[in-house]
């Protein structure tokens, strides 16, 4: 049992040992800090920012607009998707809105925002227009799949309506809006970064990525790089535990 | 006072289910109805618990009845617990304390009580089974409608299940209506049973069994040319509309009834 643990462990951590063993190679062959640094000088570069002053208020700036986003995106969607899920005519109406949504090119909408919002806002807006569609399918796919006969059940017992949907429909809902939520926020994080880069809002990941390009700082770059790495896990680490805790029931 | 269904009509598109069809109910008695599959039974529940409605005819007696259910598919909550389940269907009938008492009691009954917070994922069939009758005798009700509840069980489970459902109802007379195709689970049940024929529905045969339910066990000499004359009935298709036999004088030794 423990060696077996011990094994699991060594196979989880081989692809990043070979990840890394291929960078440092890649790095040696090119040998050039600007196309390519190695990961010892990455490292020491992450730790060299760790130290700055703007480190956590760029972080922090980051977080804040990617969750002021997500939360958006999670009350209009529930909301929305809701409604939808009920209501037929709701969810014909709401579908060239999704449909506008998935399709429009990201940095179409990035640029469209940068004319419209303020440069810290851009980000969240963005990334509220691409979860939203997202978090509200879930829903609305989850709605369809509640199981009509367990309303049935409730409906027989005349248990009321406001308890059918907090204990029937809510619960059935969780797994579908779980799964949403994942997938908002993985892509969420990307295009929050992405906007950064464009619109410069003071403090930002994004900001800090573009301003280290054009300093010629590739090891900046991909410092800031597992930084944003390390929250996107976090944060999904964060999803899968309260996912575990939430679904004790399957 | 028994409960009456009068001339009731109901058609799905051009297939007619019941054409001026009647029946009696008695109160406080288990009633089965026994009939092949796709013979309106469900139908003949859901206008009784009045889910759908019947085209004509009315219900006699049934106006401030309250109904409960054992269903063929259980539908049970499954990210509530067992005590959860129950909870559930009584939170708005009852204050805490009261429900408290009467889960504990139900479940008690069905010896689930051990296992009340469990979720459903971790019981056994039989104890979901378990779980669904006691949540039908804890919803307070004057008519409980069973609709094939123990189908697709082996044969000791179902005796067991239908003892425990029979031990809850001797506490609790209430109007029972049984649908089933499975003989052996009408003549184990219940007090009175009525043959359904194809649709449009007719009674192919009404028996009344005043047989102890001490008595009823597959071996018992009654209960075999019971389920004999049953099987027969079903086979020929006869047609004794409104016949009903006293079989209590074929017991070998005559007992007071156990209800």
């Amino acid at each position: 049992m423990q060696n077996s643990t011990i094994k699991t462990q060594l196979i989880k951590l081989a692809p990043f040992v070979f990840f890394i063993f291929v960078w440092k190679t890649a790095a040696v062959v090119v040998s050039s800090e600007i196309i390519l640094p190695s990961p010892e000088k990455t490292l020491a570069s992450l730790s060299a920012l760790l130290q700055t002053k703007g480190f956590w208020s760029s972080v922090i700036a980051t977080i804040t607009r990617g969750l002021a986003g997500f939360l958006l995106s999670l009350g209009m969607g529930l909301l929305v998707g809701l409604v939808a899920g009920l209501n037929k005519t709701a969810n014909i109406l709401l579908q060239p809105f999704i449909i506008l949504c998935r399709s429009t090119p990201l940095m179409s909408i990035i640029l469209i925002a940068l004319i419209w919002f303020k440069t810290e806002h851009v980000p969240i807006f963005v990334s509220f227009l691409i979860s939203f569609p997202i978090i509200c399918g879930n829903v609305i796919e989850g709605v369809k799949n509640v199981d009509s006969k367990l309303v049935e059940m409730a409906f027989i017992h005349k248990v009321k309506k406001i308890r059918v949907f907090f204990e029937v429909y809510l619960p059935s809902l969780v797994p579908y809006l779980l799964a949403g939520i994942s997938n908002a926020m993985g892509i969420g994080w990307k295009v929050v970064i992405a906007a950064e880069v464009l619109s410069q809002p003071r403090f930002g990941i994004g900001t800090r990525l573009q301003f280290e390009r054009i300093n010629l700082e590739t090891a900046a770059v991909f410092a800031w790089t597992i930084v944003a790495l390390v929250i996107s896990f976090g944060f999904e680490n964060l999803i899968r535990f309260a996912e575990k805790k939430v679904l004790s029931w399957r | 006072m028994a409960l009456r269904l009068e001339k009731i009509t109901k058609k799905y598109g051009e297939l007619s289910i019941f054409e001026n069809f009647s029946l009696e109910i008695p109160e406080q008695k288990i009633t089965c109805i026994l009939g092949p599959s796709g013979c309106g039974k469900t139908t003949l529940l859901s206008i009784i618990g009045r889910i759908i409605q019947p085209d004509h005819g009315r219900l006699i007696g049934f106006e401030n009845k309250t109904f409960s259910y054992l269903f063929q598919d259980l539908r049970l909550l499954d990210w509530k617990t067992v005590y959860g389940n129950l909870d559930f269907v009584l939170k708005d009938i009852y204050p805490r304390e009261e429900r408290a008492k009467k889960i504990n009691y139900h479940l008690k009954m069905v010896d689930l009580l051990k296992f009340k917070d469990y979720y459903p994922k971790s019981l056994s069939g039989g104890m979901k089974q378990r779980l669904a009758i006691a949540r039908a005798f804890a919803y307070p009700s004057d008519v409980l409608l069973m609709d094939e509840p123990f189908k697709a069980l082996d044969l000791p489970l179902k005796m067991s299940l239908i003892n425990d459902f029979v031990q809850l109802w001797l506490n609790d007379l209430r109007t029972v209506i049984f649908v089933t195709h499975d003989i052996e689970e009408a003549l184990l049940a219940t007090d009175q049973i009525y043959l359904f024929s194809k649709p449009p529905v007719r009674i192919i045969k009404a028996l009344s069994l005043n047989i102890p339910r001490n008595a009823r066990t597959s071996q018992e000499k009654c209960f075999v040319a019971l389920k004999q004359e049953l099987y027969h009935t079903i086979m020929l298709g006869e047609e004794e509309v409104g016949i009903a036999a006293d079989y209590s004088s074929q017991l070998p030794r005559s007992r007071p009834r156990a209800v």
